[in-house]
């Protein structure tokens, strides 16, 4: 469909850990929750971060959004260390924080006021934009509760996209979505990864989610997280969920995973 | 518990109430258990309210008393909210003025009269003084309260969508409180209805409170009552015509309202 090569644009974050890692300290015991771990992932990649329940995935991804900082080692974005969250990199959570206060519209251009020199008519029109990207189009003055599950997460990713963020960063989106509705959302994606070439990090424990979206998949050990397998995943897309391959695929990471969680109490910290 | 009945219904039966409530009323002044003077009947107290709005003494007071609340309670709910979200936002602030305010809420309101009138005179600005101190304490507290049970994911969106300093909290923090905000904003108009009608029957010329003095100066049971009754009228009033309407409409946004909740 398009040309990825030619269109990944300076648009998109190259995200690079060195050495992050990080431990909570409470006042009980401290407890080491990531790596330390190095992770490369290029301008407009997808990759995919499974691992067990517990093992820090989400840490790792509190990392680049800056939400917190990494105990040791560097994370960069662009070669610029973060310092805290930033418009350049959004985030996406398992249940939507969609702000109920505003309706749907005013939640996708909530980032642009940020921003500042857009005046509230282009803020309407790029959130019309948005709002059409995720098929939502005539929803904007819907209050956020008389969405439907699936429509909640289009919108957040909606919000997300608004800003033209260079990374995306997805803590299990689609966790709470019955199968259907996640199917159709895993097209959607796709075909918005496949337009923009937004560099993408997306955590999953669902095996076949990781191989019908990305790139490459990252099988994560039992806490603290260390990167123990790399798949490179090169099936055609926009990938079928069904798709005989995907679920080959699939079946290889759970073994990857099985295999992990199998010799994890041992590396228990 | 039963059902909910319908609004009309509802209306009827709260009706019903205070008819029975006024016969009962009525029957205990006939039963002659009370002199005359202490307790007067429904009827000498509704005539001595049309009295009182007919020689114009009346309207003047309701006027100052709700105009008064008016005036102080901007002043003290642009106090309470800033200071709420500053306790929401800064444990260092909230640490300092959470107890403070839980002291100070401990006070009545007409306790707060004696020190108004040293520090203020006999003016208007002490029977201000008298609603903040009743009122704002428990505004900042329901707001900081209100902040502190939001979603932390709203907060990490807003912040990952470039939300940062001031702006996450009159963008993020009150509005996401604003459920737990209108009930504190509530209370505190209760509350500093209190703090007028205190202030005013102790120091003051006109008003509600002033009214309830003067019957009680004159004896005069019918008055007292009466004035009584209308001060819980007009409260009741505004809380109905501003507050329950805004509570209700942001249920309804939030879709906590029943009727309001679809698939």
């Amino acid at each position: 469909m398009s040309a990825p090569a030619v269109s990944a644009p300076a648009a998109s974050a190259r995200i690079v850990l060195r050495g992050a890692a990080k431990r909570f300290v409470t006042r009980r015991a401290a407890v080491d929750a990531l790596g330390p771990l190095d992770l490369e992932v290029a301008a407009g990649e997808f990759v995919v971060l499974v691992g067990p329940s517990g093992c820090g995935k989400t840490t790792l991804l509190n990392l680049v959004a800056g939400f917190e900082s990494p105990s040791a080692g560097s994370v960069e974005v662009d070669g610029v260390p973060v310092t805290g969250p930033g418009p350049d990199r959004a985030m996406i959570f398992q249940e939507p924080a969609l702000f109920p206060w505003l309706d749907v519209e005013d939640n996708v251009g909530f980032g642009l006021r940020q921003h500042g020199h857009l005046s509230a008519a282009e803020r309407r029109a790029v959130a019309a934009e948005h709002l059409r990207l995720v098929h939502l189009e005539g929803f904007g003055h819907a209050y956020v509760h008389e969405l439907s599950g699936g429509m909640k997460q289009r919108a957040a990713l909606a919000r997300a996209l608004a800003p033209q963020p260079r990374a995306l960063l997805c803590d299990e989106p689609f966790g709470s979505l019955d199968a259907l509705t996640r199917e159709r959302l895993y097209a959607e994606l796709q075909e918005l990864h496949a337009a923009k070439r937004r560099t993408t990090l997306f955590v999953t424990h669902n095996t076949r989610e990781a191989a019908c979206l990305a790139d490459r998949v990252l099988v994560l050990s039992p806490r603290p997280a260390r990167v123990t397998r790399v798949l490179r995943i090169d099936l055609p897309r926009p990938r079928d969920f069904y798709d005989p391959r995907v679920s080959e695929l699939a079946g290889q990471i759970l073994a990857l995973l099985r295999g992990d969680a199998s010799g994890g109490g041992l590396s228990r910290g | 518990m039963g059902e909910t009945p319908a609004p009309a219904r509802r209306g009827l039966i709260l009706l019903a109430f205070l008819a029975a409530l006024a016969l009962l009323w009525q029957a205990v002044y006939s039963a002659g258990f009370l002199p005359g003077y202490s307790l007067p009947s429904p009827g000498q107290t509704a005539a001595r309210l049309v009295e009182l709005a007919r020689d114009g003494s009346l309207w003047p007071s309701v006027e100052a008393s709700v105009v008064r609340m008016v005036l102080g309670f901007i002043l003290s709910a642009a106090l309470g909210l800033a200071l709420g979200v500053a306790m929401g936002v800064s444990p260092l602030a909230d640490s300092c003025l959470r107890s403070l305010f839980l002291g100070v809420q401990t006070l009545p309101s007409a306790a707060w009269v004696p020190i108004a009138l040293l520090l203020f005179g006999l003016g208007d600005a002490a029977i201000y003084f008298v609603i903040v101190m009743s009122s704002m304490a428990a505004m900042a507290i329901a707001t900081a309260d209100g902040i502190a049970t939001i979603p932390p994911n709203y907060v990490r969106a807003a912040r990952s969508l470039g939300t940062s300093g001031l702006a996450l909290s009159t963008r993020v923090a009150l509005p996401a409180a604003l459920p737990h905000v209108v009930t504190g904003v509530k209370l505190g108009w209760t509350l500093g209805w209190h703090g007028v009608v205190s202030a005013e029957l102790i120091k003051s010329s006109i008003g509600l409170g002033f009214l309830l003095h003067a019957g009680r100066e004159l004896n005069d049971a019918a008055q007292v009552v009466g004035i009584m009754l209308v001060t819980i009228a007009i409260g009741l009033l505004l809380d109905r015509l501003l507050f329950s309407v805004v509570e209700r409409r942001i249920r309804v946004r939030w879709g906590f309202a029943p009727d309001s909740a679809r698939g």
